[in-house]
């Protein structure tokens, strides 16, 4: 929902009050009518950028005006910071402008500001041209665009709280309960609770007839404690699934209630015993496959990556145009969706930064490669007529180019067994749970992920903690392990808020919903030999 | 865009003025950031972005809150400043919060803004791009490149009457060539300079085209112990995998590299890194011309803090030095940081090394264990065989798995210091002065074969 000027007074009498802040894209919006995008005050600001393009010659403009907020509460210690984990790094920013994108002569110029009056605009559209045109004299191939229909709209993810409503005082208050009870746990010497939200407001106008409108909230709540015993430190984190979605999110995740189970494992872990170096089955829980899927699925398949436009920093990517419809990536159980529709993804948008409504897409289908990560700049490389939808730019004064959507490895179909079904079928295994160090090579193929939690799997059962514990992934290799996944009911959406990419880098936070899965005989602990 | 002293000091004062607190402090950043991309030896990315923002911090006793805004006109600020100050005093009190910093501070004089690299547009750019990719097209590779420049300026100043500026401009070429039909792949680069007269883009093209088509067609080696000679770049990534080690709140928490076997103690004072290993935070150096402000604008001075192997400073913030009742460091290990460098260059550390490993570049290096500094990482961009003193061929990639708490007793040559960014990427200030490393017994766990 649009603010409007009462909105900011209230907010201001509440304690949530510097979530909302003092530039001039907050008078405007105001000022708007919201949810009427023709209406908006940013359709005029709009205009005058796309008409002052097409005056001085460009072949296609866009502007985007965004406002940013993250909003990041710490609790560290008792003591409330604003350092630490949140999206975009911690702490809190508020930020506000506009990006003007221009093709001219063939190649894309791109400047930004965030001064919202009409002469700025004017400004920064003349200087995007002018970028452009310097460029176009070391151009070799010229941009083409996928074509994308005309749309007028608004679109907000779906909130029950905004976070905005709820005071600092009780968000506060949430992390601290976490703190005391953490601190009264035996052998722990640190504990950080954090709540992180981010809040983004565009407002697309493209010189192609858009005028897309659209709010996004997304919440990251989580804790980490950190245990001393034994002589050894471990640090366990508790995971949420972050959402696009309101403060409900923290009210739902059940912090509070796995203090105690966390801090012990936290200990354990300090006293457990290396794993040792050698084969073995590994059963991934959802919070930790998400990280393994957003390394070495999600990012191999990026379309720009595999026609080499990120070679000279994220890398380029073993896939190859060719393998498209052909690649063994996995074995027949392996199964990965794209989607920006998903109810509480990350990335789940109406239309991504180029004004492309958004969808959802197979990238593999029992075990072979069938779909690509594209955008309106790249869908031509594969033959594709449209543009999936993955543009995407962190802020108004970044330029817009591909980022990976949610992406998923879906979850086994009815008869699937259950997570206990799959420990009680393993002799001589791991489990691992939630994010840990992890390394990836610049093509996606070679892989050394460790986690966050660890038992060692024996005849079935689940015996104790050990420590130590990494593995290699060779990409193909491992999915082509894959051999058994969980059924939908323990199917859960784990995410991340901090994928870099690009230059200057740029901050996505996709969503990896995931099954549990068992990969067999793949070599650990070879890190630590 | 630039901001003067003078400009900056007006908005800063005009905070100062408007704001009714205990303590206030401000915080400014502003200027552009730009950068060229290209890709497949053509622009992919050409942009200007421009930024600025007042960061307001308010304290009422041990309350203290901050705000950020974009907008400098009086009704925005006024707004800022009503909304931090009803935050603060709603906020719990912080135990850690220090008094704000006291003027006078003398800081070193900087000069890093010179005319060259704030003048650094899109047309030079573009045609600095021209020259690499004609280079790239003649030898037949695929050129892959960034230029960003950062016309930058920070100030700090508070309601005690401190008030400290810093602007600088600075650039970087970066470049991998890789040959049409993927199987080579060759990197050279050259960071944070603030001449831009010293950016050679041809001489290093040549350099990235001559390592990706010597690239081509690599042997694959057993995994084992390697002697390595790391370039510049590599050994800059290597070399930051220490710096947080040097917080001296960590180390006497128990939590780090530098703690001692006693709880609260720390390896001050011990011989952790080899003779050849010193590092210091070189305040004012020339080449770098880095900020001289430290932690909450106290005046950073030059701090030495590893000679000779030896641990001589660890870093106490203000907070912790109180505390344990030091000095606060001010500068902070990242700041101005140099390694000390050798003589020997890469050639000759080449023809000294029986069989090793010429490597150009480090990455997606992450953590393993904090506590050992146990790292993991892959080589890229042109990995090279050496026998009896001789590049014999490429090499596929390799992942590691190393310490530099071991590699850095294990140091027999070093080159000269360079200016090379620690960072695995280059848009923030980050560059260091370092050398190229030989280093023995490299443990290298199993082959990356991607190119």
């Amino acid at each position: 929902m649009t603010m409007k000027r009462r909105d900011f007074v209230k907010t201001l009498g509440a304690t949530g009050l510097a979530l909302y802040a003092s530039d001039l894209v907050g008078d405007l919006l105001a000022q708007s009518a919201g949810k009427r995008a023709l209406e908006s005050q940013f359709k005029g600001l709009s205009d005058i950028a796309l008409g002052e393009a097409k005056r001085l010659g460009c072949s296609y403009a866009d502007i985007r005006f965004t406002r940013n907020i993250n909003d990041n509460v710490t609790v560290r210690d008792r003591i409330v910071t604003d350092s630490g984990f949140g999206f975009g790094g911690g702490g809190r920013e508020e930020s506000a402008g506009f990006g003007v994108r221009v093709i001219h002569s063939g190649v894309w110029g791109f400047a930004s500001s965030p001064i919202v009056t009409p002469d700025e605009i004017r400004r920064v559209t003349a200087q995007a041209t002018e970028v452009a045109k310097a460029s176009a004299i070391s151009k070799r191939f010229e941009v083409q665009l996928a074509p994308v229909p005309a749309y007028t709209d608004y679109w907000a993810v779906p909130v029950k709280i905004k976070p905005e409503d709820v005071s600092l005082d009780e968000k506060i208050a949430f992390l601290l309960k976490i703190n005391e009870a953490a601190l009264k746990q035996p052998d722990i010497i640190r504990v950080q609770s954090n709540i992180a939200f981010d809040y983004e407001w565009k407002y697309l106008a493209t010189s192609e007839g858009s005028y897309i409108e659209q709010e996004i909230w997304r919440t990251a709540p989580g804790f980490q404690v950190t245990a001393r015993k034994g002589g050894k430190t471990k640090s366990r984190t508790y995971s949420v699934p972050p959402r696009t979605a309101g403060y409900e999110v923290a009210l739902e995740a059940k912090m509070l209630e796995n203090v105690e189970r966390i801090c012990a494992e936290a200990a354990e872990h300090c006293i457990a015993p290396p794993i040792g170096v050698g084969l073995k089955d590994i059963i991934m829980t959802p919070s930790h496959a998400m990280l393994t899927i957003h390394e070495i699925v999600a990012h191999a398949t990026e379309l720009d990556r595999i026609i080499g436009y990120e070679a000279n920093y994220a890398g380029t990517s073993f896939v190859k145009l060719s393998d498209l419809g052909k690649l063994k990536y996995g074995s027949k159980l392996f199964n990965v969706t794209a989607d920006r529709t998903i109810p509480g993804g990350m990335c789940t948008v109406g239309y991504d930064d180029d004004g492309v409504k958004s969808q959802e897409w197979p990238i593999v289908r029992e075990g072979i490669l069938v779909g690509l990560q594209t955008n309106r700049e790249t869908a031509h490389f594969i033959g594709e007529k449209e543009s999936r939808g993955c543009t995407f730019a962190t802020s108004w004064r970044n330029y817009p180019f591909l980022r990976m959507p949610n992406v998923h490895v879906d979850a086994g179909p009815p008869g699937s067994p259950t997570p206990e079904e799959i420990i009680a079928d393993t002799k001589d295994g791991v489990l691992i749970d939630g994010r840990g160090s992890y390394s990836i090579d610049q093509q996606r193929y070679n892989g050394q992920f460790g986690g966050d939690a660890f038992w060692e799997i024996k005849n079935g059962k689940k015996t104790r903690m050990v420590s130590d514990v990494t593995y290699n992934a060779i990409t193909t290799d491992f999915w082509q392990n894959l051999d058994a996944v969980s059924g939908k009911e323990s199917w859960e959406m784990y995410g991340t808020t901090g994928d870099a990419k690009g230059q200057p880098v740029q901050i996505n936070h996709p969503s990896h919903g995931s099954p549990w899965c068992r990969i067999r005989r793949i070599m650990v602990g070879a890190a630590y030999s | 865009m630039s901001f003067s002293r003078d400009e900056v000091k007006q908005i800063t004062d005009k905070v100062l003025n408007l704001a009714k607190a205990d303590g206030v402090e401000v915080r400014f950043s502003g200027g552009e950031r730009a950068a060229t991309r290209f890709a497949n030896s053509s622009i992919t990315a050409n942009l200007i972005e421009r930024d600025q923002e007042v960061t307001v911090t308010v304290r009422y006793g041990q309350r203290e809150a901050s705000a950020t805004t974009h907008q400098f006109d009086d009704a925005s600020l006024k707004r800022i400043i009503a909304q931090v100050q009803e935050l603060a005093k709603r906020k719990p009190e912080n135990p850690e919060l220090m008094p704000l910093v006291k003027p006078p501070q003398q800081y070193i004089e900087v000069e890093a803004a010179l005319p060259e690299a704030v003048n650094f547009g899109p047309a030079e750019r573009a045609r600095m791009v021209k020259e690499s990719t004609d280079i790239c097209e003649k030898k037949g590779v695929l050129g892959a490149g960034y230029i960003p420049k950062l016309h930058w300026t920070n100030a700090i100043a508070n309601s005690e009457g401190l008030f400290a500026y810093f602007r600088y401009a600075e650039a970087s070429f970066i470049l991998t060539c890789r040959t049409p039909d993927q199987t080579g792949s060759g990197w050279a680069g050259t960071t944070g300079v603030k001449q831009v007269s010293q950016i050679d883009a041809v001489g290093l093209t040549e350099v990235a085209a001559d390592k990706a088509l010597k690239s081509r067609k690599p042997r694959a080696l057993e995994p084992g112990n390697y002697t390595v000679i790391l370039e510049p770049r590599p050994a800059a990534r290597y070399l930051s995998l220490m710096l947080n080690s040097l917080n001296a709140r960590a180390a006497e928490e128990g939590r780090s590299f530098m703690s001692g076997k006693e709880r609260g103690s720390t390896r001050l004072g011990e011989k952790v890194f080899g003779d050849n290993f010193t590092l210091r935070s070189e305040i004012g150096n020339p080449i770098l011309r880095q900020t001289p402000i430290g932690e909450d604008g106290l005046a950073a001075k030059p701090v030495t803090w590893v000679e000779k192997g030896v641990v001589k400073n660890l870093f106490y913030d203000r907070y912790w030095a109180s505390r344990q009742k030091k000095e606060p460091t001010a500068t902070s290990p990242q700041m101005s940081l140099v390694m000390e460098g050798g003589t020997t260059s890469i050639e000759e550390m080449i023809k000294t090394t029986k069989r090793g490993l010429l490597v150009t570049f480090f990455w997606y290096i992450r953590p393993v264990d904090q506590q050992t500094l146990l790292n993991t990482g892959m080589t890229r961009d042109g990995l090279f065989l050496i026998e009896n003193g001789e590049i014999v061929g490429p090499v596929q990639n390799f992942r590691w798995n190393e310490s530099p708490a071991v590699s850095f007793n294990n140091i027999t040559a070093l080159g000269p210091a360079v200016p090379m960014h620690v960072g695995e990427s280059y848009d923030n200030p980050g560059t260091a002065l370092v050398p190229a490393m030989k280093i023995d017994d490299f443990t290298m766990t199993s082959i990356s074969p991607a190119v």
